[in-house]
């Protein structure tokens, strides 16, 4: 029963992998248990970099395995798009992961935006930008030279913007004279400050060489919020649209680009721990998990 | 297990990244109010008199205002208690009123219509997303209410009439008292 419900979330897993297509036959297999390994052995050759080849090319005791540590600098691609088929809005945001430690990230998004929001009784223009920071967990054991991630992260969030209000209509529950007329309105409130925490979960995956493709989603939680007088913060860029109740999800998929800084060797301890306990990839015998 | 929290995390951001709080304005929150007119009697002015076959028109208007929603056809239009709600013009600073007492009796004689203009000011303030703006008004100190009798004249049936409170906000507060 466990198997079965192991074996179903992984194909989960793969099914959403699948939203990034890019992927090669070899790398998908990993999500999958111990089967597909004398698969892997084949062709792993072929995926090693230039420097892994200077060790022996003869099967022998675990080669050190060296971890990357860098920068994935990254767009969000989903506001970019939405630009385009989205008469109103226009946004764009760029994020960057830094590796500090083995599966620990920084990370921080800087965006901006402006957004016409277009309500029954209002409508509103927010311009605006944001910076988030904060830190990513990496779950996901990464096998061989594979560099994926799936993440789960916290980070706070603060953004600056404006907003104006350009109509309203008068809400009239007794409309005997006739419905209300959109009343215009330029009155723009200036220097509106908010900020929020958010958690994230989000997968990131290398496609090619250096080449991330990934999405995360987050759901926040406003701490502070400066309101306009006589009028509320309807859209907080960042955070998305406000309600009653300080929550808001958020959305992103986001094309990233990894520089590497230096490298690392993963130091072999876990080989003694072999027969008790799942290791990571350094170690290449079938992990029981 | 963590690939299922992982999992479970996303699965439940996708589904809440559409997410809208359907907003509706609530029905008991206050919005742009209707002023209330109570009748007394003036023989006795501290009791509260009711009206027979009240039916008021706003000017250039063809029905009347609904002052009784319970009931159907014509009669909803026709005031038999104490009380009446009138609502105010939210892009206008006048509204004029002809109140028709005993309409649709079969004796001319008892029908009777007097004309009341208000004048007032009025103020936009944000309620919610969702109920937008309301507009509140105050009647104006100077030229609070015209009353003038129907022309062919037939006496004004409105013997007094004075103003109970200059602030309309909200619509459980008594604005004009009409003795009769």
């Amino acid at each position: 029963m466990r198997q079965l419900l192991k074996y179903s979330f992984s194909i989960c897993f793969l099914l959403s992998l699948l939203f990034v297509q890019a992927q090669e036959k070899t790398t998908t297999t990993t999500v999958e248990q111990g089967v597909k390994i004398t698969e892997q052995k084949s062709t792993a050759p072929t995926k090693k970099t230039p420097e892994k080849k200077l060790d022996s090319t003869k099967t022998e005791p675990p080669k050190p395995k060296m971890d990357r540590y860098g920068l994935i600098v990254g767009v969000d691609i989903n506001k970019v798009a939405r630009s385009f088929y989205d008469s109103n809005y226009k946004g764009i945001a760029f994020t960057g992961d830094y590796r500090f430690s083995k599966k620990n990230y920084l990370y921080a998004e800087l965006g901006s935006e402006s957004i016409t929001v277009e309500d029954p009784l209002l409508t509103t223009t927010t311009k605006g930008s944001y910076l988030k920071f904060g830190l990513n967990r990496n779950l996901y054991t990464n096998w061989l030279d594979m560099e994926n991630l799936i993440t789960i992260g916290v980070r706070g969030g603060f953004s600056t913007f404006n907003e104006e209000l350009k109509n309203y209509r008068i809400y009239n529950p007794n409309p005997y004279f006739g419905p209300s007329e959109l009343i215009d309105s330029g009155v723009t409130h200036n220097g509106l400050t908010a900020s929020w925490a958010e958690v994230s979960a989000g997968i990131n995956v290398k496609v090619f060489n250096n080449v991330y493709v990934g999405f995360s989603l987050q759901v926040k939680a406003l701490i502070t919020n400066s309101e306009p007088t006589d009028f509320e913060n309807l859209y907080i860029p960042g955070f998305n649209r406000t309600y009653d109740g300080n929550f808001g999800a958020g959305f992103n998929y986001t094309i990233a680009y990894f520089i590497p800084i230096y490298k690392k060797k993963v130091v072999p301890v876990e080989v003694k721990k072999v027969s008790k306990a799942p290791t990571n990839g350094a170690v290449k015998t079938v992990p029981r998990q | 297990m963590k690939k299922i929290i992982a999992f479970f995390i996303i699965i439940l951001g996708f589904a809440s990244s559409s997410c809208e709080p359907d907003d509706i304005c609530d029905p008991t929150t206050p919005t742009t109010p209707r002023m209330l007119i109570k009748f007394y009697d003036i023989s006795n002015p501290s009791v509260q008199k009711n009206v027979t076959n009240l039916k008021v028109i706003g000017e250039g208007m063809s029905e009347g205002v609904v002052l009784n929603p319970s009931a159907v056809d014509d009669t909803k239009y026709l005031a038999n208690g104490n009380n009446i709600l009138l609502p105010l013009k939210t892009d206008a600073d006048i509204v004029k009123y002809k109140f028709i007492l005993n309409y649709g009796n079969k004796n001319p004689l008892l029908v009777n219509t007097d004309n009341l203009e208000f004048h007032y000011t009025r103020e936009n303030l944000y309620v919610s997303r969702a109920c937008g703006y309301k507009t509140i008004f105050t009647l104006d100190p100077t030229k609070q209410f015209i009353l003038t009798d129907n022309t062919p004249a037939d006496e004004l049936w409105m013997q007094y009439v004075i103003v109970a409170q200059n602030n309309i906000t909200y619509e459980n507060e008594t604005i004009i008292k009409i003795f009769f």
